[in-house]
This record gives structure tokens, sequence and C-alpha cells, in this order.
């Protein structure tokens, strides 16, 4: 992200982003439970006509504490805009007996009505789940700072900011497309969206690359499949079968990797090479480690061991119980790069780390960040300093977007 | 001091972590048991739910469908990968997914599947143009796409031995009817290659042997009852509630009379058999459709009320009352006697047994879809009752047509039941669907 202006600034605009998101979320939902209220309401009165009722509430649904009582408010309000008032049951011509419960797709509230000893009818009204439109911005002002892009239910699998003409923009690649989203109001706006066509069929474990490129935009790299922007607006993008190496590095003209289109990593062929090295066993994921004289690379095998690439040697380090995914950062806070690795094998909640390389072994240079969820994608991004993280959420399995950065402590 | 200090980091770096979140990796063979001992690859008519279960398990390993509900029920692009219907919900037209094939490597073209759908539904007009297909009917299917999303719907072939021939992510490589079968995965499969390369089933094996095995670790994934699993199984999981016990009248039963249907269901104190009998297994329930379908069920009363039976019966001279249960259902004699106490409590005889025709039946059966109104429409089905009358595709709708399809109370819902499963701790993404499928494709194993 190309923020402009002081930390200070960026921490008010992220404090009124994130209470802007809060605030309209609440009032949706708030504005949608009152509506929902005011049809059970009108159904009810339509059965006990105008007097007193007997009114009990009972929730079954997921909805909290605070959001009933907004219900029980409404649903009375209502009642009384009607003609009809709560008492105790032996002054009321009806019980109501109003459960609020839900089903996999819909809010379902039901109300039991009960006149005299024989009269016994139910209404129901119903409303769909609202769709998440994500969480608010949150920083974690430790030594991985991350902070909240968007979400949404299909796999992210990767995402970058880029300045264009008229603000910044957040392009975000999944199997299908690379959606662009603006800024509007506190909130990311889908702007336009540009289909993937391809003909390879993309394995079980998707994955992609979207890249800054100078004379075009961005290249998106995906399974046996490439795809490259135009270079101005309107925006288009052009796919085609490609078993072109996937970019490692950063800068163009760096080192590339052969990605097996059927599977879901590099099969270990370097074009070109690191080095002398043309090859190194199947790899998951690399990051890059600038050294004096040297650079080293980190390749995430998918035996599960690490192998330090320094151009001439592949030295494997075997132990370290890191996950399939890394990526390294440009800090310039202690070594300068570290690299970032994702811990913890619990499905609810994977942390990253960042770690560096004082001699060949890593050290941990960082508290864990946590995630609610498994980090399912990691990669740099085009500008080197900060790398995106893409977390898939247990229960709803919905999936989130982080850019993280390494700040230094002091 | 310095030198050992710098040890210790790198120690902690190394060993201090967790085990770490790894990508899926591609390999192996995935042992799995079931209890049924199927003899062709189909879901059997009139199914027991078990055998239900596992023949849906398998063919969905090898098949697809135009249409997948996802976990919201909502549907979902499989072999179709766009659709349209009329005003009516009479005639709908599909596009076709292009380049599919089936695993005998013949395409799965608009006529192929046409040919299979309108050999499943007579009722049906289905036509194919191209990489199109519309299924048309005399009447409204506002619910269409959930139907062609349910697994007797899929889309499959069979050769001259009756093995299926379909399109999905396994095929068979070996099948001993009753005793074993064998899966390898289609490199080529249109939804990605699976991780495992072969699944090996073993069928008709007890809930005990497939207990017994895990411990042993000679199986990676196994069924279980829904109840806290036993030491050394890894990751049990139980689904949501998509099996419905209810009592059945025959079509001659001597309780002809509604009164006496009435009495019984306000008679039988569920709560009680619910944790006691079924291990606080399941929800005690008065609806064909369990609430996480629905959101109504509290609309349906499950309290006992003994004294309203008792004046729904009056004085009324009621005939003595037979039930009976299913032998294989380990828990059906114990309910059966339950219901049967009950019962007498409110003035009703009844006589639990197995031998011949009874007037009432304990029934078990599968909910197969999330889809409420297909859901209730299968479930009628299996009970044989009437087709319900479901006017649109609201949830009031649905409510409607339960409330008059239970009304007569040829049917006294009972008891809404999961299903659960174990896997061992080499599986990874043991993530079974809440449904009650078990995602086999997308699992994989952890190396050794």
């Amino acid at each position: 992200m190309q923020w402009r202006g002081t930390s200070g600034t960026r921490l008010r605009w992220l404090t009124a982003l994130a209470f802007a998101v809060v605030l309209l979320s609440s009032n949706l939902r708030a504005s949608s439970l009152t509506d929902l209220a005011r049809q059970l309401a009108q159904r009810t009165v339509a059965i006990t006509g105008p007097g007193a009722i007997a009114l009990e509430i009972v929730n079954r649904s997921s909805l909290d504490d605070h959001s009933v009582n907004e219900v029980r408010t409404a649903l009375e309000a209502q009642l009384r805009g009607q003609g009809v008032r709560t008492a105790k049951p032996d002054e009321s011509v009806a019980q109501v007996h109003v459960v609020l419960s839900e089903s996999l797709r819909e809010y379902v509230w039901s109300a039991e009505i009960i006149m005299g000893q024989d009269e016994h009818r139910v209404v129901l009204v119903s409303m769909p789940h609202a769709v998440s439109t994500g969480a608010p911005a949150s920083a974690m002002p430790l030594t991985i700072r991350k902070t909240f892009l968007f979400t949404q239910a299909q796999p992210i699998l990767d995402a970058l900011m880029v300045e264009m003409p008229g603000g910044t923009r957040l392009l975000a690649l999944d199997e299908s497309r690379v959606a662009v989203y603006r800024q509007q109001a506190g909130r990311w706006e889908l702007e336009s969206s540009l289909s993937i066509s391809r003909s390879h069929i993309f394995p079980r474990d998707p994955r992609g690359r979207l890249l800054l490129r100078r004379d075009h935009l961005f290249d998106a790299y995906l399974p046996g499949t490439l795809c490259r922007s135009s270079a101005a607006a309107p925006l288009t993008m052009t796919c085609s079968d490609s078993d072109d190496p996937w970019p490692l590095a950063i800068e163009e003209g760096g080192a590339r990797a052969f990605f097996a289109p059927a599977r879901n990593f590099f099969n270990g062929t370097f074009s070109p090479g690191i080095g002398k090295l043309s090859t190194a066993p199947s790899f998951y994921s690399a990051a890059v480690l600038p050294r004096s004289g040297y650079t080293l690379w980190v390749l995430s095998a998918v035996d599960g061991t690490l192998h330090l690439l320094d151009g001439m040697t592949d030295q494997v380090i075997r132990g370290v119980r890191w996950g399939s995914d890394v990526a390294s950062v440009q800090s310039n806070c202690g070594a300068g790069a570290q690299v970032l690795a994702s811990e913890s094998g619990d499905p609810e909640q994977d942390s990253l780390r960042a770690f560096e390389f004082p001699d060949r072994d890593p050290v941990a240079a960082s508290a864990p960040a946590e995630f609610d969820g498994s980090i399912v994608t990691l990669w740099t991004e085009s500008n080197g300093s900060t790398a995106i993280v893409v977390v898939r959420r247990g229960g709803t399995g919905g999936y989130e977007a982080y850019r993280v950065s390494v700040a230094c402590s002091n | 001091m310095r030198r050992i200090g710098y040890q210790l980091l790198v120690a902690i770096s190394l060993l201090g972590a967790a085990p770490a979140a790894t990508r899926p990796r591609y390999g192996g063979t995935l042992r799995v048991m079931m209890q049924a001992a199927p003899t062709t690859l189909e879901i059997p008519t009139s199914a027991a739910p078990t055998d239900y279960w596992d023949s849906a398990r398998i063919l969905t390993l090898l098949t697809n469908n135009l249409v997948e509900l996802d976990a919201a029920a909502r549907p979902q692009p499989a072999l179709a990968v766009s659709w349209q219907n009329d005003m009516n919900g009479k005639r709908w037209q599909f596009a076709l997914r292009h380049g599919v094939k089936f695993h005998d490597g013949s395409p799965a073209s608009g006529a192929a599947i046409a040919k299979i759908l309108g050999d499943i539904h007579s009722g049906w007009i289905v036509r194919a143009a191209g990489d199109s297909l519309t299924i048309e009917s005399d009447y409204a299917m506002p619910s269409l796409l959930a139907e062609l999303a349910l697994t007797k719907n899929a889309i499959v072939k069979r050769n001259a031995d009756g093995i299926p021939i379909g399109t999905g992510p396994f095929r068979v490589a070996e099948f001993q009817p009753g005793g074993h079968l064998k899966l390898a995965a289609v490199e080529e499969s249109w939804t990605g290659r699976p991780f495992v390369d072969a699944i090996e089933i073993d069928l008709g094996r007890s809930l005990r042997d497939q207990a017994i095995a895990l411990e042993l670790n000679k199986v990676d994934v196994i069924e279980t009852t829904p109840q806290p699993a036993p030491g050394g199984m890894q990751h049990g999981r139980t689904s949501l509630t998509v099996e419905l016990m209810a009592l059945v009248f025959s079509p001659n039963t001597r309780a002809q009379d509604v009164r006496l249907r009435d009495a019984l269901a306000l008679a039988i104190n569920r709560k009680p058999i619910q944790s006691g009998l079924l291990r606080g297994a399941g929800d005690p329930t008065a609806t064909i459709l369990p609430n996480w379908m629905t959101g109504y069920a509290a609309a349906f009363s499950t309290q006992p009320d003994l004294q309203r039976a008792r004046g729904v019966l009056a004085d009324s001279r009621q005939p003595v009352v037979t039930l009976s249960y299913d032998p294989r259902d380990p828990q059906g004699q114990l309910i059966a006697d339950r219901i049967a106490l009950n019962a007498r409590e409110a003035g009703i005889t009844v006589l639990v047994s197995l031998s011949g025709p009874a007037d009432v039946n304990l029934v078990r059966i599968v909910l197969p879809s999330s889809d409420p109104a297909t859901s209730l429409r299968e479930a009628a089905i299996e009970l044989g009752m009437g087709q319900p009358l479901i006017h649109g595709n609201s949830i009031e709708d649905v409510y409607a047509a339960e409330r008059a399809l239970l009304d007569g109370h040829t049917v006294i819902p009972l008891f809404h039941l999961p299903v659960a499963s174990a896997a061992s701790s080499r599986v990874r993404h043991w993530e079974p669907d809440r449904t009650g499928d078990w995602n086999l494709a997308d699992l994989w194993l952890e190396v050794p």
C-alpha cells in the first residue's frame, strides 16, 4: 500500500476507516432486524387484532443479546403502533410466543399465537443471512504489522495494491478473475472485473501470483496459464496457456521457477537459475535474503525440509517446523530483510513470524502475529517491503487478505 | 555465553513451534472402512440409512451432478456452469461445462447427460443442443436445482458389468462386490486431480471392527456412532442432523381413528429417550425437517401432554396397536418398548412385535438434501406419504406444506439424528461436509 503522510495520519485514517465500516455494518443490520420485526408485528396483529397480548420472545439463533434487545424493542414499538400493547397473560386476549431461530440460509422468526382454548396459529417471517462484508482494518503495533484488506467467499490467490489515476486500487486474484477495487467512503468497492479465460484445469489447491510490471500494469501467473493486463485504462486482460516459469524475485529478470501445472508446487527447475544452480527439489515457496556479495534463497520443499541456496551450494535444514509458505520482506530493521513463515498446525489459528539467518540457521526475529484461520497464501508484494497473507477462516469458510510488514521494535 | 544464547535461539526457532500448517501433499493410499456391503455401486431403493450413506459417499467420488449445493444450501455450478428458467419454473436451460469427459474417455456431452437424466425421470423432457441442455415438465419445478444436486441424479453411465463410469475425481480400479473397492485418482479430473493416489475401501465392516482397526492404525477413515469418540480416534466429526426417526402408520393400520394417532403423538416423551437410549445424540422433534434446514421447528411442540392425550381419546374404545421396528437398528427395540410404555400411560395399548404386519413402524430415513423443499419431497416418498404441495420457494411455503403433511398424524416425527465419522492422525484436511459427505477428494496424507 502506498501510504501517504505520517504514521500518525495513517493511524487516524485506519481508526476512522474501522469506525466507518463498523458503523455502516451495524446500521445495516439494525435496519434489517427492525424491518423483519415490523413484518412479524403486522402478521401477528392481522390475527390478534388490537388489544392486549402477552408477549414472550425466545432466542434460538446466533443473534447476540444486544440484537435480541433491538428486536424486542422494535417488535413492541411496531405492535404499539398498530394498537397492540403487551400485558400479563391473564389480562391479554392472546399469548404470543415468538422464537427467533435460523436455518443455514436465513433467519426464521415464528410467532405462535394462542387465543382462547382452541385457536392456535403460527406466523413466520424470514430474512437471508447477511453476506459478510468483512471486518474492519486491524493493525498490531508489534514487530509484524498486519492490515486487513478485504474478504470474500472464494479462495484469494494473491492481491496487490497499486497507485492509479483516481487513487489506490486493490487488485485481487482468484480462480476466475482479477477484481479491481477502488476505495469509496472507507470501503473497497468493486470497480471492474477481468475474467480469466483458460483451457487448463486448475489443481485442487490452486495458486496464483500477481506481479506489477513496467511496460503494462500486471501479470497474473496461474497453473498452466498466464494473464497479461493492458498498460492503460480501460484495463483489459488477455490469458493464454503458458508453461513459462514464474518469477521468484521481485525485480524483473531475476530467478524464475517452473510451476507444476497440475500440482500445487514448483517442480524445482529454475530458468534463469540461482547462480550456478538450475535445479532443486520440488518446493512450495521461496524467499530471498540479500547478503554481502551474494543472495541467499530459502526454499520450503515439498518434503518438509528447508533448502538454502547461495548460488553455489544447496544446504538442507531438517526439523524446522514451518509451514509450506515463506516470503521475504525488506524492513530496514535488524538484518534489513526477514523471512516470514507460518507456524502452528491448528486449523483454527495460524501465526506468522519473522526469521533471520545470521548464520545458516533460522532465528526468530519477531513475536508471532496471530490469524483467525489457516494461512493459505503468502507472497511478497511487488514493492518488496510487504507481503500478502490470505487466511481461510474456519466455520464460515471465507477468505481474508491481509498486508503484512515488519517494523522495528524500537 | 553469547554463543549459548544464540544456540538457544536457534533451538527455539527450530523446535519450539507447533507443527506448521502445510500445503496439501500429493500421494499415498487412503484406507477406508464402511458398514455397507453393496453388491452394486448404486443408491439402493428404500435403503437403510447406513446403506444410503455408504453408497452415496462412494458415488460422490465417482460422479458429478449438474449442480451442487454449497454449505448454505445455495446451488453452485458443477457440470452445468449456468442456468436460467422461465417464469413458472417449468422450463430450465443449462449451459454445460466444456471439455469434461467420462472415465472411459467419452465426452460428457449434452446428449449423453440428457439420456442419463431422461432415463431417471420419465416425467421430464430432457433435450440437448450442443453444450446446452433443456429440462421441461408439465408441472412447476421451483426446486429443480436442489433436486439435480441429489446423489440419485448423479451423471453416471455404467459398463457391461454395471460399474459406474462418471466424471468424478476417482474411477473404479477394482470391485469385489460386497467385499472390497479400490478407486484410483483421475489425473485429468476437471475438478483437479485428488491429492491421494488411491482409495481402498473395505466393505461390510462392523462399527466395532472399524474402531479397532483405527486404534491399530490399520485404517484412515471410519464410520462411528455419534457419541464422543473413544480413545485413539483422531478427528471425530459429527454431521448436522441428517436422519429422521419417526413412527409411520401403515395404510391398513387398525389405528384409523385420528384421535388415537393424535393421542399417541401427545403421549411420547422424547427427551428421556434421546438423552438415555440415544446417549444424547440428535434432537427430539415433531417435524420432518430439522431446524437447521427450516428454522421453524419451534412452532411444533415436542413436549408430552398425557392429560391432553387422555382428553383426546375421551372414552372412545381404541384397538390394540402393534409396533414394529428395524431389527438392524441397535436401539430399535429399546425405543419401541419405551414408546409402548409412554402410550400405556395415556391409555393406549401398544404391542411391540416383529412378526406379522404392524400397525405402526419405527423407521429411520435419510434427509438427502440441505434444501428444505427437496428434502420434504424425498422424505414424503420414503415415509409413504402423499407428495407435499409446496406452492413457492419461501420457507413459509415449506412450513405450510409440512404442516399439512403432519396434520393427520400418519407420521409422528421423533428424533433428528446426525451421522459421525473419524479419521486417523495421518489424514489432513479432514473436513467432512456438514450434511454427511466425506469430501475424500480433498484429503491428503501426512508424510510418515
